[in-house]
């Protein structure tokens, strides 16, 4: 195989970087057909309710309105949005196109469609609706107690686990017992984009879904199910999209937009409000967990046990599966004698939750990390020094999964982020007595690199095409979310064959024409697509080398590719497009490749992250002063998109940890509003980010990459929830960390 | 209302509601989609354009109150082919993640870099504090115009 190195100082804009600086990009939203009409929901103002009647009498009169839809005249055949692949395990067909009975605040009821955006979201207003209200269960605890209404009828218990691994290594004895509750609310994506959806119905009978997507090809199977149509009649394209963090990697919006298209037999535009995309897209799920270790006198963990309690939503969606990826993070990052982790996941009458990035890996180091800190406080131990004394080494092998965790190097991303940080003389500081306290807080994290498990594949298929004048087109399922696929899959084919990045082209997904892959999601894009990319372009310089060979009457092996010729040991050169052209008019043949490259390993990703906070006891706010974020990276394709990448999980982290919550009231309405009543970190308010990058060879990435997007996402609460509680001598563990929760420690603290 | 104003350097005369927004008239019948909306609500900036060469959310402002004023968008600072100078930053150093709260943001700094072209770091966090980004933890961007303002031509 051809592995040259990739130099990742060396910054390559996305291809449509301009477009996107100049507002030339065309988002779903600015996409427009022939006879478009514009859909407007109708959402419950309700948490739990049966819908009794809608009158569209009314309302159908207003003009340019041309349909109103609901139970009484959709399907109402039950679907999973999280579905990707046909019969896929752990996919609960428990929601339809419009509810009878609604279960939470943004379920849908009815929907509009008229001529404009503005008479659709008149009648939607107006349309009356008549609700029997039911009795709301906005906690997991409330909905699995014994007697709670059902939210669905088979009860509230959606999913329950129970994992266990030991490790081997670990000596068994007796030590010190400790034990925590922690809760993590629920987040909001906030992608600035809104969720958005474009779909037409042909004459020919044919759908096409025009979406921002992370799978086409489960928005596919989600949609062509529901509409019994065959597969091969739903075209589903990916569009630039203004972001997702997870938030639009379920078919949400699809299902209803590709119905009122086929309904209407016109183009149907359907765009959500920021209100409506906090209460009627998905949220990540607010879990709570208790968390009960064993540590040794030297502070090794001989026990670790984790009861997670995850409160679905109104509809099950990814919530089994996230709660069960919860399980299998811990044993990935620390050597833990035995390890327990028991999880329940319930319905509540509280929005859909869902997949975010990280993907249950936050929310689990959250949990543990917060709970490590308390031990080494009780053990007199540096926070430093516990995870120093049980992080896993290079070859580990994970004993959840069975699979090594590959040339891991989270030592050193610990050792080398305490030093740029000065952990030792910072953590040595006294948070002092005065109004303002400091305080330094640390954790660390793991995650994945794909979907492979020794007992289920990951694999993704891409076809390589030369042209005459020697330039490539890459035909793959790719789904841009802005972090920079595109531009990494052009660069790793164009470094292979030794061309300019701007000689490889590659489109976005497209259900029609492109190659099946699962989509951009599991930490996959870089190391398994980027993989595949790799290993298509080998296929093609094989089949190059042999065509160029055969005309140069020298051995395939022996020549070597540079600056897009061929060149042979004795000084003669064919250059790429000679290559294509001269095959072409000799026997007619062609330089395609098609490739299906199977992931062989899912080594973990590590990030270890410092946070500086500095309190303000009097108003319980707290600033971030700076952070160190570490990534074992295995090799930083492009320095600048990886640094981009830490950064932007690192204000997602502080919001977690700080401001950001799907606050609801007693009725289960969230607050009004979207930004006006969810913050998020501003320019003003995020601190300085160092980013060090352990860079190292070993795994199966391409050029030895690794995963960076989920990863960086997932110590980042906990470091700076840490910090808070090392300036304050507080174990604050419920998040997000409030003025008012933070005042009411102290308090107590003052007042016990 | 008849309205008139400047719309990226050339008069501009139209038929429209007095209480449309803003961004609904750049956006339809004006056909510039590259103006953002993100929440609705002033509270994101995607949606910021100049009035009078100071940023504005286009989802709060009605059309009645840009009348006979100038309004800049992102199309009147450059295009793909011929960005500006700080477009060409945002560019050069990955300032651009998703993109979508990128025409708000190059609107604010493009203000604060005609009014103040030296500005400190500070200057610039508090410039792009009202423009809010998931992507990019905001760096890459502070670095992006500063670079800009270094570079000393107009934005």
């Amino acid at each position: 195989m051809h592995n040259p190195s990739i130099d990742g100082a060396r910054h390559v804009p996305a291809e449509d970087a301009p477009a996107k600086v100049c507002g030339e990009l065309r988002y779903a939203t600015d996409l427009t057909r022939p006879g478009l009409l514009h859909a407007c929901l109708v959402l419950s103002p309700h948490g739990h309710a049966d819908v009794l009647d809608i009158d569209a009498t009314e309302v159908l009169a207003l003009e340019g309105v041309v349909g109103v839809y609901s139970h009484a005249n959709a399907p109402d055949t039950p679907y999973c949005r999280y579905r990707i692949l046909p019969g896929q395990p752990g996919c609960i067909d428990d929601e339809a196109l419009f509810a009878r009975t609604v279960r939470c605040v943004g379920d849908r009821v009815a929907a509009v469609v008229a001529t404009t955006r503005h008479a659709a979201r008149t009648a939607a207003l107006r349309l009356p609706v008549r609700f029997r209200l039911k009795d709301v269960l906005l906690d997991a605890e409330a909905a699995l107690a014994d007697g709670a209404p059902p939210i669905h009828p088979g009860g509230n218990l959606v999913h329950e686990f129970a994992h266990a691994a030991t490790c081997d290594g670990v000596p068994a004895g007796t030590g010190i017992t400790m034990q925590s509750d922690v809760a993590t609310q629920m987040l909001h994506h906030a992608a600035l984009e809104p969720h958005t959806c474009l779909a037409d119905w042909d004459a020919a009978g044919r759908l096409t879904i025009w979406s921002p997507c992370q799978s086409v090809y489960g928005v596919r199977t989600v949609v062509a199910d529901l509409l019994q149509l065959p597969y091969s009649r739903v075209r589903v394209i990916k569009v630039p999209m203004g972001g997702s963090f997870g938030g639009k990697q379920e078919a949400i919006l699809e299902p209803i937009t590709a119905f009122l298209a086929m309904r209407s037999r016109r183009p149907v535009q359907l765009t959500l409000d920021r209100e409506q995309c906090v209460r009627a897209t998905m949220v990540r799920p607010a879990q709570r967990s208790h968390v009960r270790t064993v540590t040794s006198r030297d502070g090794r963990l001989l026990e670790l046990e984790v009861d997670t309690l995850l409160a679905a939503g109104g509809y099950a969606s990814s919530s089994p599966d996230y709660a069960e990826a919860m399980a299998k993070k811990v044993t990935r990052l620390y050597r833990i004698g035995r390890y327990r982790h028991a999880g329940r996941v319930a319905y509540t009458n509280t929005p859909v939750a869902g997949g975010m990035r990280g993907w249950g890996a936050p929310d689990i180091a959250t949990c543990v990390e917060i709970h490590l800190d308390r031990v080494a406080r009780v053990h007199a131990i540096n926070p430093l020094e516990l995870r120093r004394r049980n992080l896993v080494a290079a070859l580990d092998v994970d004993p959840m999964s069975g699979m090594s965790v590959g040339d891991a190097r989270v030592g050193d991303c610990l050792e080398r982020g305490a030093q740029a940080f000065g952990w030792a003389n910072r953590f040595a500081t006294e948070p002092g007595s005065g109004r303002y306290r400091r305080g330094v807080g640390l954790a660390c994290g793991a995650h994945k690199n794909g979907m492979y498990r020794p007992d289920s594949p990951d694999s993704s298929s891409m076809t390589l095409k030369m042209n005459e004048d020697g330039s490539l087109d890459l035909n793959a399922t790719i789904h841009e979310v802005g972090a920079g696929s595109l531009p990494t899959l052009r660069g790793i084919v164009a470094r292979v064959l030794d061309v300019p990045v701007g000689h490889v082209s590659a489109g976005e997904a497209d259900s029609e024409t492109s190659p099946f892959d699962f989509g951009c999601f599991g930490s996959r894009m870089t190391y398994v697509c980027g993989a595949a990319a790799h290993a298509v372009a080998n296929e093609l310089l094989g089949l190059l080398r042999r065509r160029a060979a055969a005309l140069l009457g020298a051995e395939p092996s022996t020549l070597v590719p540079r600056n897009g010729h061929l060149h042979a040991p004795d000084g003669r050169a064919l250059s790429y497009g000679e290559v294509v052209v001269r095959s072409r008019m000799a026997d007619g043949s062609d330089l395609i490749v098609t490739h299906t490259y199977r992931a062989r390993s899912n080594p973990g990703s590590y990030s270890v992250q410092f946070a500086g906070v500095e309190v303000d006891t009097l108003t319980g706010l707290v600033r971030v002063t700076d952070m160190v974020c570490t990534v074992d990276i295995g090799r930083a394709l492009d320095r600048t998109r990886v640094e981009g990448q830490c950064r932007g999980a690192i204000q997602a982290g502080i919001g977690s940890a700080l401001c950001e919550e799907v606050r609801l009231d007693e009725a289960g309405r969230p607050a009004s509003g979207g930004f006006r009543s969810y913050h998020i970190v501003n320019a003003a308010d995020m601190p300085p980010v160092t980013v060090v990058l352990v860079e190292h060879e070993g795994d199966d990435g391409p050029f030895g990459a690794k995963s960076v997007g989920e990863i960086a996402a997932v110590p980042t609460t906990a470091a700076v929830v840490n910090a808070v509680n090392h300036a304050l001598g507080t174990s604050l563990s419920t998040l997000p960390l409030t003025p008012e929760r933070i005042l009411e420690a102290l308090d107590a603290e003052h007042h016990p | 209302m008849n309205l008139e104003f400047i719309l990226n350097g050339r008069a501009v005369r139209l038929e429209a509601a007095a209480d449309a927004r803003l961004i609904d008239l750049l956006r339809e019948p004006l056909g510039l989609t590259g103006t953002k909306e993100g929440c609705g609500e002033g509270e994101c900036g995607a949606c910021t354009v100049l009035v009078d060469d100071r940023p504005v959310n286009a989802c709060l402002l009605l059309v009645m109150h840009v009348a006979g004023r100038s309004v800049v968008t992102i199309e009147g600072l450059g295009s793909a082919a011929a960005p500006s100078t700080l477009q060409q930053r945002f560019i050069d150093l990955g300032a651009a993640q998703c993109g979508f709260c990128t025409p708000g943001m190059l609107m604010s700094a493009t203000a604060l870099l005609w009014r103040n072209p030296h500005p400190t770091r500070d200057d610039v966090r508090e410039a792009i504090a009202g423009n809010l980004c998931r992507c990019t933890g905001y760096d890459a961007i502070i670095e992006a115009v500063l670079a800009a303002a270094r570079d000393g031509v107009a934005p």
